[in-house]
């Protein structure tokens, strides 16, 4: 601990030091290490008193107080809560000497210090930011290349991917149209879009505005993808992901719901050309990244009945895609649960031996499921059987 | 007026945050009491934004201020006087009291420098002043970061926002008369017709820049220019978004009362569409839905929590005197008021 005090404490003088578009670069780069660190140092500062604490670490208040006027590091959520956390972990109720009675009070300044001067209109800033962004998106009829500013705006929204006010424009950013061959968005924005999203993995919600984008977006084929993308969808482009990062889960539900309504069909288009063609997209996307409907059948056998409808909804248009029924899609499913396999049998396959497999039922019950799968297939016992244990993960 | 409520009658009590914030009492306090003390200084704001205005009520209020400061000085030795200014942000000064207060228990300040797991704002009593510190950390570092990308040869709306008032406090100061002002204010509402979705957001700004004695009386003048221009205050309201509007309201009384007036009058112009199986707003080429409009209300109650019982009873009272039905479709009252109850 004592050995990285230097390397931060040299690191937090760069950074305080000029605001250019390098240093801003060199945060985003060490914005995760930086949280890791302060984990550590917060368990060491509450295993011990605040006098042994600074013995340790003699250069301990001088970090934390350039952290603390770092604007980057204090608008990601998480850095800022540690670092406060640390900050008032070094406050001493009953302080025993000199050295404690003096943290205290420099504590008492900081904390005062950084809640002065509150007039932040935050609400605007943000509002006038994600006019410009939508405006950008207007005017591609110009083929002005908007690529810098848009670079810009995501590299600068790096701390803020965690924050509920920013999510309208972090949303805009990423759906603004990449007709430039440059990448548009910054690789440490998507880097910390990728790390968020992977603390959310269960969010089902997200797949489904995964569909909708694919119908939303025109789709572009520049495979451009950060390497941390790659390893969950090494196909798609990383303007295709848009939602699967959008967060919080409240977003998520919105946006489901929007993706809901806006794929049942329009008033006029009954069953166009150009409907048809949007549907098969987003059918042919989903088939590509297969690895998705084998979660979402996985959820759906460990999940409570009340989140069932979106994620048999998704099961039954991989199976059955067509534009003509989504809006009563929760009904057929209904039905064809009831009259039996008839309809879909890959589904009810697919359905049982995940159940068979996640469902944690007890033994007896696997077996019999599995039979009734080898019947209804005309697999042989030995080839369901296999089929069940690539599942397993022992 | 009348005798409804006289203030300056009641000047003690506006001192109470601060004098409460600056003694050894607060080593008593807890979650609750500090929420109520927040809920005190709003108050506290609430009669600067309604009074400053009145020159009458004013004068009358500074007094009051100055004789009773005096007196508890004597009393209190530790007590900090409190201007009319002052009392206009209460509830910033009420946080900087108590942190520089040392016998304030470090619980409390834990509690106020908490990290919100959750963004849900559902109201729970005490849930104003938990984590309020680093919300404002989190609102102060995220408009440092931003702020730039709004500069560079598209001067952004903020800067823009300050050169309005300062303008409108020049043409305020140098004659005695506002003739000078309306004429300014005029030759920006002719830029307005031509490029009026990048005028709303200056506007706003203007009128959300820091409070000073001088920007105050330019605030005030350009309120008051808004309300008598209820075109511009309906693009206004229009092109920018609830939380902007609601941050206009918790600041300006006077822009509050405009905003639930057009709000009013929105709603009073809606049309029930049967075959859509919603409300539409019956002017041609119309920007106002519904949905909107109950989004506005939404997030003026969070940020002025006051306001809702007093709108509540009001539609309330509206949908009475429609025919007291509970069915949708019938009167737009009635199902504003089931929306902002789901």
């Amino acid at each position: 601990m004592a050995s990285q005090m230097p390397f931060w404490l040299e690191k937090a003088i760069a950074w305080g030091q000029t605001d250019t578009p390098h240093t801003r670069n060199d945060i985003s780069l060490h914005l995760k290490r930086l949280r890791d660190f302060l984990q550590q140092l917060l368990s060491e500062i509450s295993s011990s008193s605040t006098t042994e604490t600074l013995n340790r670490l003699p250069l301990l208040g001088q970090l934390l107080g350039r952290l603390c006027w770092n604007s980057h590091v204090t608008a990601e959520g998480a850095s800022r809560g540690l670092l406060l956390q640390c900050l008032l972990a070094l406050y001493s109720e009953h302080p025993s000497n000199a050295v404690e009675r003096k943290a205290n009070q420099w504590i008492q300044v900081e904390t005062v210090k950084i809640n002065s001067n509150i007039n932040s209109n935050l609400h605007l800033l943000l509002f006038c930011l994600h006019s410009n962004i939508t405006f950008f998106n207007i005017s591609q009829t110009s083929h002005r290349c908007s690529c810098g500013s848009i670079w810009a705006v995501s590299e600068a929204c790096v701390p803020l991917i965690t924050c509920p006010e920013a999510s309208p424009l972090i949303g805009a950013l990423l759906q603004q149209q990449m007709t430039c061959i440059r990448e548009s968005l910054s690789e440490n924005f998507l880097d910390a879009l990728h790390s968020a999203y992977s603390r959310y993995r269960k969010c089902f919600y997200c797949i489904f505005s995964f569909l909708i984008f694919a119908i939303e977006l025109k789709f572009v084929p520049l495979f451009q993808t950060s390497a941390s993308l790659k390893a969950f969808f090494p196909q798609s482009p990383p303007s295709l992901l848009i939602p699967l990062f959008t967060m919080p889960s409240g977003q998520c539900a919105h946006t489901s719901s929007l993706s809901l309504s806006a794929l049942t069909p329009g008033k006029n288009a009954q069953n166009s050309p150009v409907g048809n063609h949007k549907v098969f997209e987003a059918w042919f996307l989903l088939v590509q990244c297969g690895y998705w409907v084998q979660m979402v059948v996985q959820l759906l056998v460990t999940s409570g009945p009340e989140d069932c409808g979106p994620l048999l909804w998704l099961l039954t248009f991989y199976h059955h895609p067509t534009n003509r029924w989504h809006h009563r899609a929760s009904q057929l499913v209904r039905v064809f649960l009831i009259s039996g396999p008839s309809l879909a049998p890959s589904l009810t396959l697919n359905l049982l031996v995940n159940f068979a497999t996640f469902g944690q039922l007890p033994q007896s019950i696997s077996a019999e499921i599995t039979q009734k799968v080898s019947k209804l297939s005309s697999l042989k016992p030995l080839h369901s059987a296999s089929h069940l244990s690539c599942y397993h993960k022992i | 007026m009348g005798g409804k409520f006289n203030p300056a009658g009641r000047v003690s009590l506006l001192l109470l945050p601060s004098l409460a914030a600056h003694s050894g009492v607060v080593n008593e306090w807890n979650e609750q009491t500090v929420t109520r003390a927040f809920h005190w200084a709003r108050y506290c704001e609430h009669i600067y934004s309604r009074f400053h205005g009145n020159p009458v009520i004013r004068g009358v209020l500074e007094k009051q201020l100055q004789l009773t400061n005096h007196s508890l000085k004597e009393a209190f030795p530790e007590y900090n006087a409190v201007s009319i200014l002052d009392l206009g942000r209460c509830q910033d000064l009420l946080l900087l009291w108590l942190l520089n207060n040392s016998a304030l228990p470090i619980s409390i300040m834990k509690m106020l420098f908490e990290t919100k797991a959750s963004a849900d704002s559902t109201s729970s009593d005490y849930e104003d002043v938990r984590g309020l510190c680093n919300q404002i950390i989190q609102c102060k570092s995220a408009c440092t970061v931003l702020r730039p990308l709004l500069g560079g040869p598209s001067v952004g709306a903020e800067v823009q926002g300050e050169m309005l008032m300062e303008r409108l406090g020049s043409a305020l100061s140098q004659s005695s008369d506002t003739r000078r002002a309306e004429d300014f204010l005029s030759s920006v509402l002719q830029k307005f017709e031509v490029a009026a979705e990048h005028l709303c957001p200056v506007i706003a700004a203007a009128l959300l820049t820091t409070d000073s004695a001088v920007q105050t009386a330019s605030q005030d003048f350009l309120l008051d220019w808004l309300q008598s221009r209820l075109g511009v205050l309906q693009h206004v309201c229009t092109a920018l978004p609830s939380k902007v509007l609601a941050d206009l309201a918790e600041r300006h009384q006077k822009f509050r009362d405009a905003f639930c007036k057009l709000l009013k009058k929105w709603a009073s112009e809606m049309e029930y569409r049967v075959t859509e199986g919603e409300w539409v707003h019956a002017a041609t080429n119309s920007a106002v839905s519904f949905q909107k409009m109950t989004e506005h209300y939404l997030t003026l109650f969070e940020a002025c929590p006051s306001l809702r019982t007093e709108i509540e009873d009001e539609l309330n009272a509206q949908r009475i005197a429609d025919g007291d039905f509970d069915v949708r479709g019938l009167s737009v009252w009635g199902d504003i008021l089931l929306a902002l109850r789901k």
